[in-house]
């Protein structure tokens, strides 16, 4: 499950005001969602959370689910 | 001036100056080539070109032949440096291609390669399995060139390393091509420019003289390898000229900036060519603790190039990385080209890049005003790209292309003894841009004390991130959209002071009226862009019948721009 908190997140750097998000969702299948903005979801993610991603987890990110395991396992 | 060892007989050929080098000195450091979370693997000189040399002998093994095209569509991998060098020991011409983002559409990439393979005239593509679903149908078109896909990392796994001995000469004239190189951009811009082992070794030892190239020199660089400033900075001036080269991902450095100043102060980094983009980003996104125990006191030139330079991107890495040692005097700015083989102008190493503040308004009629008012809206701070390279001329055009008097904006056209012979298979646009012996660059700028700045541009070209885009690219992958008027959108780039680059934004023309009809159509146009890998950053949706035409019936780009920024609600 992708939590709201993360899905607020993400889509406050992207400038959405709403997308579906599954546990399949990839960052290419939404829009905006490129290498540069990714930094910044990154950041923004580690902000709302007060938690620091290792870069070795960070360049392997492939799904939304991914990442909302990564802050599970952080916080 | 050039150190005497970085004297380079441009009447020689890249793979003899190369094997000379293994010769003189087979221990010292070639490639460093670094990956995030793994130990840096290190290619000292003879290793690497014994291994260059067996990568070579398999590619003939597999029917690759001289003068034959080898493009290389390989991600970041240790083996990538021999198999490049291997192509060039057989006299093949080798040519690096971008790897497909996984948000490019398959068939996108599928058609976009099978363009360029055409134009191109590519033979061989060096690949990796997971493309091969994609790439190997081009084979099978009934006009494809490409006559057969490789996979070397695969087949060969390990044994590159076992050379042994070194490929000899291929023994041509030095005017024969030698490498490959793509002109930056979207399909509708990508040109190949083939270069010649005569103008590469000319550039470079040209270049290593404007940036004072010594033997303690380091290069650092994330820069892909598809790209001008990549290929010839980041790649053959290190090699050429013995200097050690530390290469990280494109891809691993955007996902986390700080492994070029960790790079940089680890391996005692001298030298580092970026894009303006990238300064507003490691500005902005390198955590404090990212930085534990990073120096760059080693760092003497940084070189701002392939996007226009701007004066507030310097001020903000430096602010940023002034405590860890970057001295002001590094921030240096190059302008150059895939046509020109690369550098046109260069600043002085040592010496910040000039700025000159002129009068915005003068400037926009095309004149050069220095500025004297204390408004900061009523001047721009332009930033020097330095002076011609020896062997370089650079002239600023007036409309009808006779030079502009002293102190006017006009058109760049430049020529130098590396200037490209034309675009390969592409007489049409050769005929376009290359006049006398001159290169028509589309980009506006003036000269100031013998100093090239560069303004603007004359093409409609939007360069995000250091990527060149073609609005004709964009325009017609937002066309077919349903529920946009076909034909009525204008792509165009706009000012991005925060990120130090420009965003790309849209306007179009839709029935579309209720507003989360709008919302709905400006998702899809946002993904309609995506397939063909550009982020739009702005979508505006205006009233059919709002674009304004130009006096031949075409939809003026610059006046629908400015009106769109002006009028219409992206959001």
């Amino acid at each position: 499950m992708i939590s709201d908190k993360l899905k607020k997140v993400i889509l406050g750097v992207l400038e959405l005001d709403d997308w579906t998000f599954t546990p399949e969702t990839t960052a290419s299948m939404v829009p905006g969602w490129d290498s540069l903005s990714h930094a910044r979801i990154i950041s923004a993610v580690e902000d709302a959370y007060g938690i620091r991603f290792q870069t070795r987890d960070i360049i392997r990110l492939e799904t939304v689910a991914q990442l909302q395991a990564l802050v599970d396992k952080a916080g | 001036m050039a150190n005497r060892e970085f004297l380079i007989d441009p009447r020689g050929l890249v793979w003899d100056h190369l094997s000379a080098r293994a010769v003189r000195q087979p221990s010292h450091e070639a490639i460093v080539h670094v990956a995030a979370g793994e130990v840096p693997y290190r290619w000292h000189w003879r290793p690497l070109m014994d291994a260059a040399s067996s990568a070579g002998r398999w590619l003939a093994s597999q029917g690759v032949k001289r003068g034959e095209v080898c493009a290389l569509l390989i991600r970041h991998h240790r083996d990538f440096y021999p198999l490049y060098l291997g192509a060039c020991s057989i006299g093949a011409l080798p040519a690096v291609l971008a790897y497909p983002n996984v948000r490019l559409h398959p068939e996108k990439f599928r058609q976009g390669l099978e363009g360029m393979a055409a134009r191109s005239g590519l033979d061989h593509i060096l690949t990796e399995r997971d493309l091969a679903a994609t790439v190997e149908p081009l084979v099978r078109g009934t006009r494809s060139t490409i006559r057969r896909v490789h996979y070397p990392l695969e087949a060969t796994a390990g044994t590159f390393g076992d050379g042994g001995h070194l490929a000899p000469s291929v023994a041509e004239g030095s005017d024969g091509a030698c490498l490959l190189q793509h002109s930056s951009g979207t399909t509708g811009l990508q040109k190949p420019v083939a270069l010649s082992h005569h103008a590469v070794l000319q550039h470079i030892q040209r270049y290593a003289g404007a940036i004072q190239l010594h033997a303690e020199d380091r290069i650092i660089s994330w820069l892909p390898l598809y790209h001008d400033m990549g290929l010839i900075a980041g790649f053959y001036l290190p090699l050429l000229c013995g200097v050690p080269l530390v290469q990280l991902s494109p891809m691993e450095w955007v996902a986390s900036p700080a492994m070029l100043p960790q790079a940089i102060s680890s391996e005692k980094g001298t030298l580092c060519w970026l894009p303006n983009f990238a300064y507003n980003f490691m500005a902005e996104r390198i955590r404090e603790e990212d930085l534990a125990g990073v120096r760059l006191d080693t760092l003497r030139l940084l070189v701002n190039c392939s996007e226009p330079v701007r004066a507030e991107s310097h001020e903000r890495l430096y602010a940023r990385f002034a405590p860890y040692g970057l001295r002001r005097s590094a921030l240096g700015a190059c302008y150059a080209m895939a046509e020109t083989t690369f550098a046109v102008t260069q600043t002085v190493p040592g010496q910040e890049a000039r700025q000159l503040r002129v009068e915005r308004a003068a400037l926009a009629n095309g004149r050069v005003v220095p500025s004297r008012s204390g408004d900061p809206s009523a001047m721009r701070l332009c930033v020097s790209s330095g002076v011609p390279l020896p062997g370089c001329s650079l002239r600023i055009l007036a409309e009808d292309l006779h030079e502009a008097p002293s102190g006017r904006v006009g058109d760049i056209a430049v020529s130098s003894e590396s200037l490209f012979t034309g675009y390969r298979n592409y007489p049409e646009k050769t005929a376009e841009v290359l006049v006398d012996g001159w290169y028509q660059t589309g980009d506006c700028g003036f000269l100031h004390e013998g100093e090239c700045y560069v303004v603007g541009r004359k093409k409609d070209l939007i360069i995000v991130a250091g990527n060149k885009l073609a609005p004709d690219d964009i325009e017609s992958a937002v066309s077919a959209v349903a529920g946009v008027i076909a034909g009525r959108v204008v792509a165009f780039g706009a000012e991005d002071t925060q990120r130090g680059t420009e965003m790309l934004c849209v306007v179009l023309e839709s029935g579309a009226e209720a507003e989360a009809d709008r919302r709905a159509l400006r998702l899809q146009v946002v993904q309609a862009a995506m397939a063909i890998d550009v982020t739009l950053s702005r979508v505006y949706v205006a009233p059919p019948r709002w674009m304004m035409k130009t006096s031949s019936g075409k939809l003026a780009r610059s006046s629908n721009a400015q009106r769109a920024l002006a009028e219409l609600a992206w959001k």
